[in-house]
């Protein structure tokens, strides 16, 4: 049976609507499926481990890029890591590094498989959609989906930032959505604020603390795109996921870097008849490290190091 | 593997080898199901991948055997050739089954009856943990007396021997090649149809429901043929008014005419509610038969207190 990731105990396969049972399933198997809170705050922390995690990352995103895969699969993937860290297992090296060959990957994906206790079956923030959509009563199927779609938008990018990594799946989901909310249909937004808040199921204060921060992630990845819009000739704003549509179609071009920006981004034209734009999203401050975006894996590299280096100068 | 000792082997299972072990760290005994895991040049197949993700998730049931691990080895019984990958799934052990009590309670120094209130409990509990699997799009395709285990001391019934379906091979000849039993199994299927769904596993509820009334199996065939008269002489001979598209199943012969039996007969001495109830279980036609999530509303269990589920 598939596995999908807004259904992770294939609930749908009989009822239209998740039983209350059920709900309350999956409310209570979330928190076997939480990385451990204080291994996390500790490597939070850890700037070597931040750098190794985003590395990690972009691995993963250039292979759904460069294959065209679905976000879910990369989300699920960067999950599985997420949870093999935790479990705190050895990678398996020799004296000269690490060992790429058939056989050592194949020991490797048991491994995996054991440290994940062969739990494949993630809960997600998205094994929540289904639940909290309920409360935005919206009929409008083009709105659900656009909410929808944002939500994951936010949850994707999310994903990547350790500071999310301390809240339950359910309270990523909720906040996710009351952001898309927040953006899409802002006039409902205090009713549906205040349904989800009143959730027996959500604690209140994390919910507050995840949206918050959340808001904090949407301005700052707003900001980014606003001003590479003032400084490049396109006028079209990009959402994420857009840019991740180009960039697959793209991967096979080289992308030229043309000319760096006030906001530090770089803009890459590519010589084709639509209007495209590749941004790279940074730390607006030297202290900062750069985001990391899925085609810019090379140049990011570059400045991680650099960053790093001045880290290790200061120290 | 060495966290476990091996105490005896309990059984062939559809799938393998099961053992009787211990945690030798915990002292705990388990059930060790042993699984060979063919490998691909793609590493784990997925199929694999999926069904023992979906046994992780199932067994959160209390109605459900629980899996408590998944451990793998490399078996290598001749150094010349290459190990062969297994995978061990490890559950929770209990010493008893429903055959086993059953038998218990037909032959031995004591014969006597189940009593009707353990036989609800048990009935209501096998529901639930069908219910759970169904609601999960799992189907268990084998359901019978020795596949559910018992936990005496806390009055539990618990599903074993979970579908392994599309990883491992489908259980027509076990491993060990001996005849699966064919008693539980549902006419649809026996009939030789492709597209069965969980009809199946209710009219193994329902035959495992009389057995428990009865002390003995309600419908003991010796071969698919034998099993289908069984089934036709007590409930007549199934008609395409009765069961539409009977008669276009791949298997279907022209049978000797019987005329339905009076069911509550064979189970002497179950009350109306649980006569009506077999019935809904033993209907022919698959769409018609109960559900899982409807029988636990029946008012068969009307007595029973379900707050304690």
């Amino acid at each position: 049976m598939e596995f999908d990731l807004t259904d992770p105990l294939t609930l749908s396969f009989q009822e239209e609507h998740q039983s209350d049972t059920d709900i309350a399933d999956l409310f209570a198997s979330e928190a076997d499926h939480m990385h451990s809170r204080n291994f996390f705050s500790r490597l939070k922390n850890s700037d070597s481990y931040v750098s190794f995690r985003s590395e990690a990352i972009s691995l993963v995103l250039q292979a759904q890029f460069s294959c065209d895969f679905d976000p879910f699969i990369s989300y699920l993937a960067i999950n599985y890591m997420d949870r093999y860290l935790v479990s705190k297992q050895e990678i398996p090296r020799d004296e000269e590094g690490f060992i790429f060959d058939a056989k050592t990957v194949h020991k490797m994906e048991l491994l995996i498989l054991d440290a994940l206790s062969w739990r494949m079956r993630s809960i997600t923030p998205f094994s929540f959609f289904a639940f909290f959509m309920s409360f935005f009563e919206l009929n409008d199927h083009p709105l659900t989906q656009a909410l929808k779609d944002r939500a994951s938008e936010i949850i994707f990018s999310s994903q990547s930032d350790m500071k999310f990594s301390e809240f339950k799946p359910s309270v990523i989901a909720a906040s996710a959505l009351l952001s898309a909310s927040h953006e899409l249909f802002p006039l409902q937004f205090p009713s549906f604020n205040a349904s989800i808040s009143d959730c027996q199921y959500v604690k209140r204060e994390n919910l507050i603390k995840c949206f918050n921060q959340m808001q904090e992630m949407v301005a700052m990845m707003q900001v980014y795109s606003s001003n590479c819009e003032t400084f490049s000739s396109t006028k079209t704003p990009m959402s994420v996921l857009e840019r991740n549509k180009l960039a697959s179609s793209e991967s096979e071009n080289s992308s030229t870097v043309t000319s760096t920006t006030q906001c530090d981004t770089i803009i890459s034209e590519k010589e084709d008849n639509k209007r495209r734009m590749d941004v790279m999203r940074e730390g607006g401050f030297v202290n900062k490290p750069s985001f990391l975006e899925s085609v810019n894996y090379p140049y990011w590299k570059a400045r991680m190091k650099a960053f790093i280096k001045v880290i290790d100068e200061n120290a | 593997m060495e966290k476990y000792e091996k105490l005896e082997k309990v059984g062939e299972g559809t799938y393998g080898k099961v053992y009787k072990a211990k945690d030798k760290s915990t002292g705990q005994l388990v059930a060790l199901k042993k699984t060979r895991l063919e490998m691909d040049e793609e590493g784990v197949p997925p199929t694999a991948l999926r069904e023992v993700s979906l046994l992780q998730m199932l067994s959160q049931s209390l109605y459900v055997v629980r899996l408590l691990c998944v451990e793998h080895a490399d078996n290598r019984k001749d150094a010349s050739k290459p190990p062969k990958p297994v995978l061990y799934l490890v559950f929770e052990y209990l010493d008893t089954d429903l055959k086993k009590f059953i038998d218990s309670h037909r032959k031995g120094p004591n014969p006597r009856p189940l009593t009707p209130s353990l036989i609800r409990i048990f009935l209501y509990q096998l529901c639930k943990g069908v219910a759970h699997c169904h609601s999960h799009g799992v189907l268990h395709r084998d359901l019978k007396p020795q596949n559910l285990l018992l936990d005496k001391e806390r009055g539990i019934l618990k599903i074993a021997d979970l579908g392994l379906g599309r990883a491992f091979t489908v259980p027509l000849k076990s491993y060990t090649h001996e005849i699966v039993t064919l008693w539980y199994r549902a006419p649809e299927v026996l009939l030789g149809s492709t597209h069965y769904s969980t009809g199946v596993d209710m009219w193994s509820v329902g035959c495992i429901f009389a057995e428990m009334v009865r002390k003995q199996a309600l419908f003991p065939g010796d071969s698919e043929f034998q099993q289908l008269l069984h089934i036709f002489r007590l409930l007549g001979t199934p008609t395409e008014k009765q069961w539409p598209g009977v008669s276009t199943l791949r298997d279907w012969h022209v049978y000797p005419q019987w005329e339905p039996q009076n069911l509550a007969r064979a189970v002497p001495s179950l009350g109306g509610d649980g006569v009506e109830l077999l019935s809904k279980m033993l209907k022919y036609d698959p769409a018609e038969r109960i559900s899982a999530k409807a029988a636990l509303e029946h008012p068969y269990f009307d007595s029973l207190d379900k707050s304690q589920f």
